[in-house]
């Protein structure tokens, strides 16, 4: 059932992930998607915090049911393991003898009291990339902290940008960091990676989210080192462009104040041509001499009669950067993200076929390949623990019944 | 640190950078990586330079803060690449580069010589990415996007504000990071590849894609429950199950707390007895409520109505009686991931960063400049934030002189014919 996979670039490559949540296992899924051999290294006695997040297939919690740790963990293995048990850390270095990446985002306490830092475990393996992503990195007053991607958004200084103007700064309302630096820690460790391909040399990379975060605040450090100004959040809009702003538009059915009463439009403005064109739609060349604010009550006001597909179409072809605020169902029927081939469609042993995000790059050689369904805890220890580390039936009898696997 | 200490990772290796806002991280990533990259804007300079802010409020190409910030560790040269001789210069530059960035509209690429085939054809080792709105191809490739058109399309706005409200966006341009970041990873993937097979190739990276995955748990939301988590207002939507508020004004500013039921889904009952310490525990330590929030325990589902505007409401006084620092110390005491809302001020206070040396003094003209330091700690090929942004075409005699050889004289033809 298998088609011919395209050239993989990661082939040959193995990776130990023990990191869990968001940005771990994002960082270890692009190399999974692209053909690295990852192996999830969890156990059922702490498990992996997303097994036991919603959504849950038949609303049933249960930690293979869960659509939010699979989606970030498509084309892995996993294999279980208990840290805790005697033979815990043993065979956690009998696995890593065999990757040349380890990754893991606990607080650096976790490491050093199993032994497994960097140092330790180059013992076993001399060449290894290993990649740490704390919150707040492996050193400093603060490493010890934990934290979620909604909190370090607020740690960082984006929730300080993410508010309606003059109002408390909510922040995004997603885990939004989460989302943000796997990418800066998946740079990191793939020039480690070359490096090592080109030299022969491991090493060690200190992540701290934080760190990578601020680099996602745009001029927000800038301003305050060079102009001693603190930005602040401005809604939806923009310091030097208006209009931009979102706004509403029709129901797409039914009426006014129903259900389906939450439709909206991002439209934005950035030189003299676009407001032309703008005004020029909506029919109105005259509200170009309206002051700011009242242009963008004019244009609400326009908008609320509009379907927002159809004035999304007519703005663009006019040549106004302009787009739905869509939602989750919207992005699932979007035509250019089906274009694209976003949405990845993978059967899973428990959960059924679901949708999976891929990558948002395409690479014309190599593209990447969602290769299977999110592991089933434990699903390869067979093949992790015989096959990989070479353990006979006997031994992995043994560690099983004494609950190392657990 | 400086670049005299341990060169970075892709220290070999250069870059031509040819990105507008939508890809100026991406080569500043190679950059600080260790990478040449080099800049190429058009005669006068670049556009993206007379983006705000500026220091001092004044316009002017060299100073504004949008270009020192993006553009750090990079060189310049200026060409016009509207014109045949610029073309021709460019090939030349193109044989001596790794990477290729670039943000050309699809339909604009290929008449100023970065069509995709062209460029594949002529330097098949070349890693050339693609950063464009929506693709370079497919219905939307043709239509233009900013940041909040960005963040509206790949569905990050809709999750962003309140119930009843207009959606908004992080002020920060976060479209503009993301597909940056993400194009990053996708140049670097197919670099991997180009080890093993000495065969470079191309990179489509899409801004509306790559916000798509901001979505945290939305899309598996809708896929297996039909439900769109919608914008949370202050707090989350997990599954299509609201979060307890998770920003809480402290007596100095604000935290963000755990958002799975507010403080109590993880760790209730150390959380209980933290405030029972403090003596404003209300009823929770009753074993009505402990039993309650137990339950919760298992699966992280918060609570919902009036439980949940209980807690809330234990929680909004709570917080409000003690500093920011005081609530996230004592909260971290407990395994309680809390964290501060910080300014710009409190980050550039912090410290935490301060022992951690994160911050970066930069030589300009007229004194030093702090910036972000480097985004991850490399141990034997450090990531650098080794100078300034360039002034424009500062490096023209360095690239057209040293790296092409062309003569003084041939550099001065060029500059009088305004090719460069």
């Amino acid at each position: 059932m298998t088609t011919e996979l395209p050239d993989r670039v990661f082939e040959g490559l193995r990776v130990a992930d023990f990191a869990w949540v968001g940005v771990g296992p994002l960082v270890s899924k692009y190399l999974a998607d692209h053909g690295a051999e990852v192996i999830r290294i969890e156990s059922s006695v702490r498990p992996e915090p997303l097994r036991r997040a919603p959504p849950f297939v038949d609303d049933e919690p249960g930690l293979d049911n869960s659509g939010y740790y699979a989606d970030f963990n498509s084309s892995k293995h996993c294999a279980s393991l208990n840290l805790q048990h005697p033979d815990g850390v043993a065979l956690a270095k009998r696995i890593v003898e065999h990757c040349d990446i380890v990754t893991e985002s606990f607080t650096p306490k976790a490491m050093r009291g199993w032994g497994m830092t960097y140092e330790d475990l180059c013992e076993v393996r001399p060449d290894l990339i290993m990649i740490s992503m704390p919150m707040y990195g492996l050193t400093g007053p603060w490493s010890m902290w934990q934290g979620y991607g909604h909190v370090l958004q607020a740690a960082a200084g984006i929730s300080h940008l993410t508010a309606y103007p003059g109002e408390e700064p909510i922040g995004t309302g997603v885990a939004y960091t989460d989302f943000l630096v796997p990418h800066f820690a998946a740079a990191a460790l793939l020039a480690a990676l070359d490096h090592r391909q080109r030299t022969g040399e491991g090493q060690n990379i200190d992540f701290g989210q934080m760190e990578a975060a601020i680099h996602a605040t745009e001029t927000m450090v800038l301003d305050y080192t060079v102009n001693g100004r603190e930005q602040i959040a401005r809604g939806a809009g923009h310091e030097a462009y208006h209009p931009y702003n979102t706004y509403q538009c029709a129901p797409r059915s039914g009426e006014v104040g129903g259900d389906d009463d939450d439709r909206w439009i991002a439209i934005t403005v950035t030189n003299d041509a676009e407001l032309t064109a703008l005004l020029q739609v909506a029919g109105h060349p005259r509200w170009r001499s309206l002051s700011e604010d009242a242009l963008d009550a004019k244009i609400a006001e326009w908008t609320r009669t509009q379907q927002a597909e159809a004035l999304m179409q007519q703005l663009q072809e006019a040549g106004v950067p302009a787009g739905v605020v869509q939602t989750p169902e919207d992005l699932r029927n979007d035509p250019q993200l089906a274009h694209r081939g976003h949405f990845w469609f993978l059967d899973h042993p428990t959960m059924g076929r679901r949708a999976y995000d891929g990558p948002s790059f395409r690479l014309s050689d190599t593209p990447a390949a969602l290769t299977k369904a999110a592991p089933l805890l434990g699903a390869d220890n067979e093949y992790v623990y015989k096959d990989i580390v070479g353990m006979s039936e006997a031994e992995y009898i043994e560690h099983l019944v004494s609950g190392a696997f657990e | 640190m400086t670049g005299s200490e341990a060169a970075g990772p892709l220290a070999p290796f250069r870059v031509l950078d040819l990105t507008n806002e939508l890809g100026q991280l991406a080569g500043r990533m190679l950059g600080d990586l260790g990478a040449e990259v080099i800049k190429v804007e058009p005669p006068g300079g670049d556009q993206t330079r007379f983006i705000g802010p500026f220091r001092g409020d004044v316009v002017d190409p060299e100073e504004s803060l949008h270009w020192w910030t993006f553009n750090t560790n990079k060189l310049s040269v200026t060409l016009d690449l509207t014109t045949a001789g610029g073309q021709e210069l460019f090939g030349r530059l193109l044989d001596t580069a790794d990477f290729l960035l670039e943000t050309t509209p699809p339909d604009a690429a290929a008449a100023i010589g970065l069509g995709v085939e062209s460029i594949s054809a002529s330097h098949p080792k070349l890693v050339h990415t693609s950063i464009t709105p929506f693709g370079r191809d497919g219905p939307y490739a043709h239509w233009k996007a900013t940041d909040l058109v960005g963040t509206a399309m790949g569905g990050l706005s809709s999750l962003c504000g309140a119930p009843g409200r207009q959606p908004i966006r992080p002020t920060a341009s976060q479209g503009y990071a993301q597909v940056s970041a993400q194009a990053v990873v996708g140049t670097l993937i197919a670099h991997y590849q180009r080890t093993k097979t000495g065969r470079g190739q191309h990179v489509d990276q899409s801004m509306q894609e790559a916000v798509t995955f901001t979505h945290d748990n939305a899309s598996p939301t809708w896929d297996i429950r039909g439900v769109n988590n919608g914008r949370p207002g202050n707090g989350r939507e997990i599954g299509g199950y609201k979060s307890g508020q998770y920003v809480y004004e402290a007596a100095d500013g604000y935290v963000a707390a755990l958002s799975y039921g507010g403080l109590f889904g993880l760790t209730a009952r150390q959380s209980i007895e933290w405030l029972d310490h403090h003596g404003m525990a209300r009823d929770l330590t009753s074993d009505e409520w402990l039993a309650k929030l137990d339950a919760t325990q298992g699966i992280l589902i918060p609570p919902a109505g009036p439980d949940a505007d209980y807690l809330n409401e234990t929680l909004v006084a709570f917080c409000k009686q003690f500093t920011r620092a005081q609530l996230v110390a004592e909260a971290q005491q407990i395994r309680n991931g809390w964290g501060i809302v910080h300014t710009p001020k409190d980050l550039l206070e912090n410290e935490h960063l301060a022992e951690r040396e994160y911050w970066q003094e930069l030589e300009h003209e007229d004194g030093q400049v702090t910036y972000p330091g480097p985004w991850a700690k490399l141990s034997k090929t450090p990531i650098s934030i080794r100078h300034r942004a360039p002034h424009v075409g500062e490096h023209n005699d360095y690239v057209y002189g040293e790296l092409l050889g062309l003569s003084g004289e041939a550099i001065t033809q060029l500059e009088n014919a305004g090719t460069i």
